[in-house]
């Protein structure tokens, strides 16, 4: 809970930033922003792009799970569909303007979405996660088929062209950042907003009852499938600069573990807030790395004993959901809101 | 007309297998609620044991040799020069293959039942009356802890297992076509559906049986009528991890062991949820046509295609009927 809510009028009620900390809060972000380039290591770079782009899929998710209570385990396919579609592009006409590759993944990604939201006007919960983890292997599936591949480069996978501005190509991580962090920050805004509307509001008493909803004169079908269009125009965002970001793609790139992957860091962050998933993406996608450095000091680059890591990995990725699961199920944010809590009283009440 | 009867008895093997794996899944489902989605993985981890005690242990040094290979001079009789892959030759070797085999599957059973216990204990008993969400969250995250635990254990090397039944080839004529199949197969296939039918009788006329029917019925009822719910959820992840490493068992003799065994689990999540997530026997039909329709997708249409001939169906049938052939319907109340 962040304090300083001083509002006169209605208009104040409305506004996006309503008090001190967020305003100067997101000042703040946009700066560090802004200067990390100049001071970051290549590595870091490196990170920061991957992080980024998790980010906008992971937002994307948060409105499918966090804010309209639909589960997804298939939103990897959305990813896939964003950089393959972006991929197609360039090979058929090789110099388009990346903006519009990215809002013409966003859309094809969108259409997608509204295809395997389908079943979620006839089922829900467990059963929709099993649909949606099926429409990954299939869509999957067709990606990887030999009359596709001209496209796609079937299942060996496929190289992938870099961006290029008014004749700039963008070949280093420093150029690719800066393509990457305005389009996340506008993504971020976008959801921000997205749920001060009518819309959005719809939206979150779906999740809350979807029957009640229903019967307050919202229509479940349409809603419930522009949630899914939305959160997979998010993905197909995220796929397209994927493609932009890495020299080349695999289908197995965005498998299941993508899928998992994307809701355990929605999970880790909190769902249904703004903050969850940016939170969830830097701890989930950092503690591989730090574990990657820890292992480096402990065995000091021993080949044989590297052998371990990626199990240790995989289990400490496992023991985080599980973790979360139990301990922290409102996630990250929460952990945040009782520090702000504590502050703000402090040194009061606890 | 012969070649289908081949590929119809191919997928009636197959799903007599996936209905293996499915019991595992409806039976932690019905009696706790919770969808396993590690349940390939406890799979995983029953055909790595049964590797352990039939292949590590039996030819550990201090074993007695009987256990790695038993001769006795009536077997060695038997088998006399009977020529290779004949039938007599195939038995003599299943016997005295016979006590590792056995070793194999009571360690299997045994280590796997411990492993199921502690899972239910540590990390779904606490998630207990958490959102549907959560629990299939929190199976996901098993699904890690096991994969990566199986890969610092043992190496993820394909490795050869003794099969449960002797292994030769059997040669018949059906309409005038020449069809065949392992005998391997066909004791796959009697322990997979003895195993499922006699887990159906359990629970229709034993105490325990009883039990976890009346706490599928309803959880609270059962806990005033004095019946033990926590054992009742123990009992179902035992059945689900017993069942299981003998799915496992059998996965890894007849596919070699390998990890890709938990991802198999996956497939067969949809097909128990294309038979009904609470109906045994709805299970048991959607295995068989998924078997079989995953056996004719590969005669006609080639392996890739047969490996997401579940996901197919599986959304098909929940587009048509949400809850599967025969699975209860939820009523939801505002």
């Amino acid at each position: 809970m962040i304090t300083g809510h001083f509002k006169t009028d209605y208009s104040a009620d409305e506004g996006i930033w309503s008090n001190w900390p967020k305003r100067w809060g997101l000042v703040a972000a946009l700066v560090g922003l802004a200067i990390f380039p100049f001071v970051a290591s290549n590595y870091a770079l490196l990170l920061a792009g991957q992080i980024g782009i998790f980010i906008v899929a992971v937002v994307g998710l948060n409105v499918l799970i966090g804010y309209t209570g639909l589960m997804s385990l298939g939103h990897g396919a959305f990813f896939a569909v964003g950089a393959y579609t972006t991929v197609a592009i360039h090979h058929e006409w090789p110099l388009t303007f990346p903006l519009i590759t990215l809002v013409i993944s966003t859309v094809v990604a969108a259409a997608f979405g509204v295809l395997f939201g389908l079943p979620s006007l006839r089922v829900k919960g467990l059963y929709l996660a099993v649909a949606t983890l099926s429409a990954n292997f299939i869509i999957l599936f067709l990606i990887e088929q030999e009359w596709l591949a001209e496209w796609t480069g079937g299942i060996s996978g496929t190289e992938t062209p870099n961006a290029v501005f008014f004749g700039v190509e963008l070949v280093s991580q420093q150029a690719k950042y800066f393509f990457i962090m305005p389009v996340m920050v506008l993504m971020l805004l976008f959801a921000q907003n997205l749920f001060r509307t009518r819309f959005g509001r719809a939206l979150i008493a779906i999740r809350d009852k979807d029957y009640s909803a229903e019967i307050l004169g919202i229509a479940l079908f349409s809603y419930k499938l522009k949630s899914f269009a939305i959160s997979a125009a998010y993905c197909g965002a995220a796929g397209s600069l994927w493609a932009y970001f890495f020299p080349a793609i695999l289908p197995e790139d965005f498998g299941l573990n993508m899928s998992i992957t994307l809701v355990v860091c929605l999970v880790a962050g909190g769902m249904g807030r703004t903050l969850g998933p940016i939170f969830g993406t830097i701890l989930i996608l950092l503690v591989p790395e730090l574990l990657k450095i820890v292992a480096a000091s402990i065995t000091g680059g021993d080949a044989t004993a590297q052998t371990w890591v990626s199990p240790t990995r995989d289990i400490l990725f496992g023991l985080m959901i599980i973790g979360f699961l139990i301990f922290e199920p409102m996630g990250l944010v929460n952990i945040w809101d009782r520090f702000w809590r504590f502050m703000s009283r402090w040194p009061f009440a606890k | 007309m012969g070649q289908f009867i081949q590929y119809i008895i191919n997928g009636v093997i197959s799903g007599s297998i996936l209905a293996l794996i499915a019991l595992g899944i409806v039976a932690v489902f019905k009696a706790t609620k919770v969808v396993n989605f590690a349940h390939g993985h406890l799979i995983l981890f029953g055909a790595y044991f049964y590797f352990t005690f039939s292949v590590v242990l039996a030819d550990a040094p201090f074993m007695p040799a009987w256990v790695s290979s038993w001769e006795p001079a009536w077997l060695i009789a038997y088998a006399g020069d009977a020529p290779m892959f004949s039938p007599r030759a195939a038995i003599a070797s299943w016997v005295s293959d016979l006590p590792r085999i056995l070793l194999g599957l009571v360690g299997a059973l045994a280590a796997n039942a411990v492993l199921a216990l502690i899972i239910e204990r540590l990390i779904m008993r606490p998630l207990l009356g958490q959102s549907a969400f959560a629990m299939i969250l929190s199976t996901v995250g098993l699904i890690w802890v096991l994969e990566g635990s199986a890969g610092l254990i043992w190496t993820a090397e394909a490795e050869q297992v003794p099969a449960l039944g002797p292994n030769f080839p059997i040669r018949f004529q059906l309409f005038d076509q020449n069809l065949f199949l392992f005998s391997g197969s066909l004791v796959n296939l009697l322990v997979a559906l003895l195993l499922f039918a006699s887990l159906m009788l359990v629970l229709r006329y034993t105490r325990s049986g009883v039990a976890i029917r009346a706490t599928a019925e309803d959880q609270s009822t059962a806990y005033a009528m004095g019946i033990n719910v926590p054992r009742v959820f123990s009992t179902a992840w035992l059945v689900a991890s017993t069942t299981g490493a003998v799915a496992g068992a059998i996965l890894a003799s007849r596919n070699g062991l390998s990890p890709a065994i938990g991802l198999f689990g996956l497939s067969v999540l949809a097909v128990v949820l294309m038979g009904g997530l609470d109906s045994f026997a709805g299970v048991l039909i959607a295995s068989m046509l998924v078997g079989i329709l995953s056996s004719m997708a590969q005669w006609k249409l080639g392996g890739g295609v047969a490996e997401i001939v579940p996901y197919v169906a599986v959304l098909v049938v929940i587009l048509i009927r949400p809850h599967g052939f025969m699975g209860q319907e939820e009523i939801e109340r505002i």
